[in-house]
């Protein structure tokens, strides 16, 4: 069942690549086919997901080179299911985004959908290696969509994503040898590994190395500099799929191998995680409000907005992490919704430059329709209740409140930065008069609106209706998270309060909580790596 | 042989003036001008006769209706046209209001005079009681106040005066229209000159303003009060919608009434020959609602010709706006040439030396229009 995610769209690469001259132009088509196909199998593996059950679900297993200790597993939980669903969606909105009269076009499609495959089979790996292969394989189509597609300065770009994500591969990769090796099983299947006596120096060592990997790939700051320059120079759909899907990548892998492999050492270390998202979280914000690039903006309020999810998986509680997966989709959906937007005004106008660009609300001339959805996207991210921004927001904030106050409180200033940065950036854009300049702009069709009108449906849809995003989590949050009661303000409050397990989330029905009442872990004053071997 | 007096070069818009003296118009010359000028007047002029017809209908069958539900609906009221209404899919006749407003905010010096004199106050008096007849609640209101409805009156006097203006208007645009078809409209100085030539003939037509209340004819304006249809409506009607219009709603507030409107043009520059195509509704009298009217009656070839432009259908209102406004400096330019104190080919130095001093007043005014704009298109 899994495999048809890993499997479908490498299928298609081959069948477009071995394409006629003549069917050239159909490769749009057969690829947004293959995509769809893969969205409506996403959507009937959710209808057929387990909500009550945080292990690994539809578990697929193969032998494959078992001296090595690589063997195809794959499984979904309710950490990956998300993801999954949204690199299909996404991957289909960056598809429908792309130019129709585009270069290469049997090289572009058979790209995007290597890019989804191995996209979904990093996130249904279940074996460390396997993880690592799909993980350095979607390097390989997203650089050549840079370098082949990108603007000016795509060699530059292209270079830098490369050697960034590549060191970061690397890293990882010596993280996993490091635990393979030094845990004495000599396996890389996830379930075995992750049963381990390592010391909690050695666990600490080897969780850095991990977090300097993911952290890469999220990214965090300081190792952020490839993003921007890769967002700035890739072309709409690659920077729909980068901000949309890839950068989860490093918060799936710091949540599943970071925090589900060394929660000890998780412990230690989260008030510096912390640390590192504040940082995230205000250098980016503020780094967003000096750019007069749109899309530049618009990368490193992604900079910023990577720091929430990275608080909430700090923190480490039942809900923070079901706000931390939650914080993956909004800022996946806003994020591909604000890319798919600078894309029509660059494509429109020629020109991302706030300071040229003038009066784009201009309701016959300009681009309105552009321009409410960009009004609508800032507003999401900058958290206006009634869309999945604040919804996501609120819940990371919730669950990382008792833990880490003032880093949580220092995180709420990014979103007011964001509303900063997004209204300077819709008051130059969009308001005042249109200059002579742009008074002739060429027409925008409803091709060029509808992927970015699907993205804001759901944008809107997930923030009346959240529990359709966050119920699939809510038993992985639960098993994932850390109970820490030491830390949180309530107790430094009310010291003898006997602490009761955090609701998971209020929101949901009483129904959906009974169901996940189960799979909570049990409380106890053993260590925390005990608790999480006592839940499994 | 005629030799012209130059204007002082010093003039921003000298060139523009010397070429009014030799015969030609604001707007250049150009087929493609001439298409665009004829057809949105033919447009213009099936809206202006729609408008025309509800003024007159508001002044002669809305007399002192304080609650005039139906005044859009010029005394056909039915479910289907109430629909209608409702869809608004239907003329924009607040545009004609907005436009008798600011003639009324602005003042025409004649029917003002007129407005304000003794005979104006005894005619509408007996007007308003013969309307008030049995009807207490309404006399109440008269005693308490007894300015209000003799202002009433004067504000549907404006109704009725613009109506009779745009009646006239209507019917040349839709005749030149039809000249054009025939051939016999070639360039735009022709254009000008059929302006001109309407104008003219239509100068001395009286204005007048006459109810039927109960059967019996009450005059409001009666020809002997001497108003015409060039001196009283066509000039201040320019002034007032072409040059003046008013601040965009809520960003100002003068009293009209407290002679708080000033009288120097400069304050004002929102009107149709100022207005922006680009931020629609932006300032003065909201142009789309014409537009909009305007594009339920393009002709085709007009429309084809919009078609063929970059943004197609999708910014419709403001090419409609660039051609209206290109039609309507070829109508000031009939008014400059219609008002000019002597004729445009005098030989006599001191006339031309006063046509040359009228001339630069028209220019000044239209320094900070959209004329400059207009000789590049």
């Amino acid at each position: 069942m899994l495999s048809l995610f890993v499997w479908l769209p490498f299928l298609g690469v081959l069948f477009i690549s071995l394409l006629p001259l003549a069917w050239v132009g159909r490769s749009r088509q057969i690829a947004l086919v293959l995509c769809s196909v893969v969205v409506v199998w996403s959507l009937y593996l959710v209808s057929q997901f387990s909500l009550a059950d945080a292990a690994l679900q539809f578990q697929e297993s193969l032998p494959w080179i078992e001296n090595l200790g690589l063997s195809y597993q794959l499984g979904v939980d309710g950490l990956s299911l998300p993801l999954l669903v949204m690199n299909g969606v996404l991957t289909w909105i960056a598809l429908y985004s792309s130019d129709t009269q585009i270069n290469r076009p049997k090289l572009f499609y058979s790209l995007v959908l290597l890019l989804n495959g191995a996209v979904a089979g990093a996130f249904l790996s279940q074996n460390l290696l396997l993880f690592f292969l799909f993980y350095e394989l979607e390097l390989i189509p997203l650089y050549l969509i840079i370098a082949i597609w990108g603007g000016a300065k795509r060699g530059y770009a292209a270079t830098k994503f490369l050697i960034y994500t590549a060191v970061s591969g690397v890293v990882i990769l010596a993280a996993f040898f490091g635990l393979s090796l030094l845990s004495a099983s000599g396996s890389f299947d996830y379930e075995i590994v992750r049963i381990h006596d390592l010391s909690l120096a050695t666990q600490i060592v080897l969780l850095v190395t991990l977090l300097i990997g993911f952290g890469i790939k999220i990214p965090i700051v300081p190792l952020h500099t490839w993003l921007p320059d890769a967002h700035v120079e890739a072309p709409t759909p690659a920077s729909v799929l980068l901000a949309g899907v890839l950068l989860k990548l490093g918060t799936y892998g710091m949540l599943r191998f970071g925090l589900g492999l060394f929660p000890d050492a998780w412990e230690v270390l989260s008030p510096w995680i912390a640390a590192i998202a504040v940082i995230s979280v205000l250098y980016g914000s503020f780094a967003a409000i000096a750019q007069t690039d749109m899309k530049k903006i618009v990368a490193y309020s992604s900079v910023g907005h990577m720091g929430y999810v990275i608080l909430a998986a700090a923190a480490a509680t039942p809900l923070s992490l079901m706000g931390a997966i939650a914080q993956m989709i909004s800022h996946g959906l806003i994020s591909a919704l604000l890319f798919l937007l600078v894309g029509v005004v660059y494509a429109k106008t020629g020109t991302r430059d706030i300071n040229v660009l003038r009066g784009l609300l201009n309701p016959e001339r300009g681009l309105p329709v552009v321009g409410s959805l960009m009004v609508v996207g800032a507003m999401a991210s900058a958290g206006i209740p009634g869309m999945v921004g604040f919804i996501a927001e609120f819940i990371v904030y919730r669950g990382s409140l008792p833990v880490f106050p003032v880093q949580t409180l220092l995180c709420m200033v990014g979103t007011g930065l964001t509303a900063v940065y997004f209204l300077i950036l819709i008051n130059k854009v969009f308001f005042g008069r249109l200059p002579e300049s742009l008074a002739n702009l060429p027409p925008v069709r409803w091709r060029d609106r509808i992927p970015s009108v699907l993205v804001a449906v759901l944008v809107i849809l997930l923030g009346l209706q959240p529990a359709w995003m966050t119920r699939w989590s809510v038993a992985i949050a639960n098993s994932l998270g850390l109970e820490i009661p030491s830390r949180t303000a309530m107790n430094w409050s009310i010291p003898a309060a006997p602490v009761k397990p955090v609701p998971v989330a209020s929101q949901h029905s009483k129904r959906e909580i009974e169901i996940s009442a189960p799979a909570a872990p049990a409380i106890d004053s053993g260590s925390v790596s005990g608790r999480m071997l006592s839940v499994r | 042989m005629v030799t012209l007096v130059p204007p002082h070069r010093s003039h921003p818009l000298a060139d523009l003036i010397e070429k009014i003296q030799s015969g030609g118009a604001l707007l250049p010359d150009s087929p493609g001008n001439v298409l665009e000028v004829v057809s949105i007047l033919k447009s213009y002029g099936v809206v202006l006769d729609a408008y025309q017809r509800n003024l007159t209908f508001i002044a002669e069958h809305q007399f002192l209706v304080l609650f005039p539900f139906f005044k859009y609906f010029n005394g056909e009221v039915t479910f289907s046209k109430l629909l209608k209404h409702w869809w608004h899919d239907r003329i924009n006749y607040e545009f004609a209001e907005y436009c008798m407003k600011a003639m009324f905010w602005h003042g025409a010096e004649g029917l003002d005079t007129y407005l304000d004199s003794e005979e104006f106050s005894q005619r509408a008096g007996a007007a308003i009681r013969a309307k008030l007849k049995g009807n207490g609640m309404m006399q109440g209101l008269d005693r308490l106040f007894p300015e209000f409805l003799p202002e009433q009156v004067r504000l549907l006097c404006y109704y009725s005066a613009l109506g009779q203006f745009w009646n006239v208007m209507s019917r040349m645009f839709l005749n030149l229209s039809d000249r054009y078809d025939r051939g016999e409209i070639e360039t735009i100085p022709q254009v000008v000159q059929h302006i001109q030539d309407g104008l003219v003939e239509a100068a001395m037509q009286p204005i007048t303003y006459a109810i039927e209340i109960r059967g019996e004819c009450y005059e409001i304006i009666p020809e002997s009060a001497g108003l015409t249809f060039l001196k009283d409506t066509a000039v201040p009607y320019v002034e007032a919608v072409f040059f003046r219009s008013f601040p965009f709603f809520g960003t100002i507030s003068y009293n009209a009434q407290a002679g708080q409107i000033s009288a120097n043009q400069a304050d004002f520059n929102y009107g149709a020959l100022f207005a922006d195509p680009l931020p629609v509704g932006g300032a003065g009298i909201p142009p789309t609602l014409l537009m909009q009217d305007m594009t339920h009656f393009l002709p085709n070839a007009l429309r084809q010709v919009y078609l063929q432009e970059l943004r197609g259908e999708d910014d419709l209102r403001v090419k409609i706006c660039l051609s209206f406004q290109k039609a309507m400096f070829c109508v000031t330019t009939a008014a400059i040439k219609g008002l000019m104190p002597h004729p445009i080919d005098t030989t006599n130095p001191e006339q031309q030396q006063e046509n040359l001093a009228y001339l630069e007043g028209w220019m000044d005014k239209l320094q900070d229009s959209q004329l400059l704009n207009m000789q590049s298109l």
